[in-house]
């Protein structure tokens, strides 16, 4: 059981001054696993977000990635492990075109110096300019390859942003808040599409604010409020906890209404 | 009808290049009357070097650097003095002044490219000055203002190019090896991964590049080949003093790829001849050149965001990074 757990979250804290905004939150994610982790604003889905992927030091507490603890890693060595993470504003590289923005995530990935720069480095380059075709036609962005990044339309930076991330190879791939900004049709396309990801063998953690979309999709959803972990159970069980219906869903309806 | 460049095929574009470079505009030199337009053509050689430089590391990699003349002052020192001290020719100057001025790059980014992107500026505008300073002071070293006089003219294995056309051809060969390898890294993967710092260096990081040794290594080339073109320019000036390398030319070489369009290669040789020749051309009405100039450049900014043909907006390079230190999100200077 212990060999195909991905990631493991061992009583993870980060204070800011007097704030603790993640508290002593344990969790695991394992291969093959499409796991949602909500919560209101403020709860600290980013804050873990951003110790997992190494842009944060943690207070105390360690984050072990298939059997290696993060532990003082900058985010470029994170994410050379396998660890790719999509942002929740949207950063896309916009005066570059679809195409390099993709190829960067494959570049971050295999590597290309400046010696390959200076004298051909050809091999490599077919490597990289492959792997970035590939993610462009597995989120459907292939046709607009040449097109300058700033020119898409926002739904279509979601899926650029996806699939530069897609580009990296990634043995975990972490989607923050990915539905924000989209409308219903465009929410439930992204739906199909993750869980088309998913299918395909992809480990994904899907934080997300929209709680539609995390219960339709996800065999598992972490529940963080103040910092706290709160739940951690299939959708159905976490929509029926009391707690949870506390602390989420009740200031959700409110916001909503 | 203008032909369209962009056309062309590669290697049909570099062959017409070298060909402009090394029949066309030496040819129309002549023809204007030799001595004078061949200096004039040496110096645009050499501030299209510099501004190819500076266009890998702040056009391409988003790094704004205010101190590139010095880096051009340290190359031109060092060939200066081990031409006249130690007798070396150029053929063994040209490569030190690249590798002093490189290291010297190197020691001063590994503390400096940690920092926010406007700090960096900062911090280069104060090596640019620190450079000039120690070359005006360490008078027993550098002669101070009386400058490096006698510094040989240029002769590669027994070929005599100590002529201004000999200069023009040197000039010229130096200018056209560092177009070509910044073409290269520019146009490679490695030039997407230096684009990406531009755009956003934290999500850069989160692909998987190390944003930290990048900039270092687009910095060192960067001065390497700034260092280069001070070496040309101890040679074919003979007579070199530190009031060339001071914070106007940095700033000379900033406005020739800012004009030009910042990223673009062909922009900052276009910015850099605009920058250098249009002042000479317009001698004619004396003391107003160079407030036509002036204004030359403050309308390309304005109606030209991006230069002639560059891939980003001056403007907004400055906007991102002065907002990245104004928000504060990041820590004080440190990242």
């Amino acid at each position: 059981m212990m060999a195909d757990v991905l990631l493991e979250i061992t009583a993870l804290s980060r204070a800011f001054g007097g704030l603790r905004a993640v508290d002593d939150v344990t969790a695991e994610i394992r291969q093959g696993e499409l796991v949602g982790l909500i919560g209101p604003n403020g709860a600290g889905k980013t804050t873990l977000f951003n110790l997992i992927s190494g842009f944060t030091p943690p207070s105390s507490g360690s984050v072990v990635f298939r059997g290696q603890n993060l532990a003082g890693m900058k985010p470029h060595q994170v994410s050379r492990l396998g660890m790719a993470r999509t942002f929740q504003n949207l950063r896309i590289f916009p005066n570059m075109t679809v195409f390099d923005n993709v190829s960067v995530g494959a570049i971050g990935a295999l590597g290309y110096g400046l010696g390959q720069g200076l004298f051909g480095g050809a091999k490599r380059a077919g490597e990289i300019s492959a792997r970035a075709w590939s993610a462009l036609e597995r989120v459907g962005l292939a046709n607009l390859a040449g097109e300058l990044a700033a020119n898409l339309s926002y739904g279509k930076r979601k899926y650029l942003e996806i699939a530069r991330a897609l580009a990296t190879d990634p043995v975990l791939l972490i989607l923050d808040e990915p539905a924000a900004g989209l409308n219903d049709t465009e929410t439930a396309e992204l739906a199909h599409f993750i869980k088309s990801l998913h299918a395909d063998g992809g480990t994904i953690l899907l934080v997300e604010h929209d709680m539609g979309l995390v219960m339709s999709i996800c065999q598992r959803v972490m529940v963080l409020a103040s910092g706290a972990k709160i739940a951690d159970a299939a959708p159905k069980v976490v929509q029926a906890d009391p707690a949870v219906l506390e602390a989420y869903l009740g200031i959700d309806e409110e916001e909503d209404a | 009808m203008v032909v369209n460049v962009s056309n062309l095929s590669p290697r049909l574009r570099q062959l017409g290049l070298v060909a402009v470079l090394f029949g066309a505009i030496p040819a129309g030199l002549a023809l204007m009357g030799g001595g004078y337009p061949f200096q004039v053509g040496i110096t645009a050689l050499i501030f299209v070097t510099l501004a190819v430089s500076l266009n890998l590391v702040t056009g391409t990699a988003g790094l704004l650097s205010l101190g590139h003349a010095g880096f051009f002052g340290v190359g031109a020192y060092a060939a200066a003095l081990a031409a006249t001290k130690l007798h070396w020719p150029f053929l063994l100057t040209l490569p030190l002044a690249g590798i002093v001025a490189a290291a010297l790059g190197v020691i001063v980014a590994l503390p400096t490219m940690r920092l926010i992107s406007i700090y960096f500026a900062v911090a280069t505008l104060g090596v640019g000055e620190m450079i000039h300073v120690s070359l005006l002071n360490w008078v027993s070293f550098t002669r101070g203002p009386m400058g490096i006089r006698s510094i040989p003219p240029i002769e590669i294995l027994g070929l005599d190019l100590s002529g201004v056309i000999g200069g023009y051809y040197v000039a010229a060969t130096v200018a056209a090896l560092a177009i070509f390898a910044v073409h290269r890294l520019t146009h490679s993967y490695y030039g997407n991964a230096l684009r990406s710092l531009r755009e956003d260096d934290q999500c850069s990081a989160a692909m998987g590049l190390n944003p930290v040794r990048l900039k270092i290594e687009a910095f060192a080339v960067s001065c390497a080949i700034a260092g280069m073109a001070g070496a040309v320019y101890a040679h074919t000036a003979s007579f070199i003093s530190p009031d060339s390398f001071r914070f106007e030319e940095s700033i000379l070489i900033l406005a020739m790829i800012v004009v030009g369009g910042l990223g673009s290669l062909p922009g900052a040789v276009i910015g850099a001849v605009l920058l250098i020749v249009l002042p000479e051309v317009l001698r004619g009405i004396g003391d107003f050149r160079m407030i036509a100039v002036g204004v030359f450049m403050f309308l390309s900014i304005l109606f030209l965001p991006k230069g002639l043909l560059g891939e980003a907006s001056a403007i907004g390079l400055a906007r991102r990074q002065l907002g990245a230190a104004w928000r504060g999100d990041i820590g004080a200077g440190w990242k």
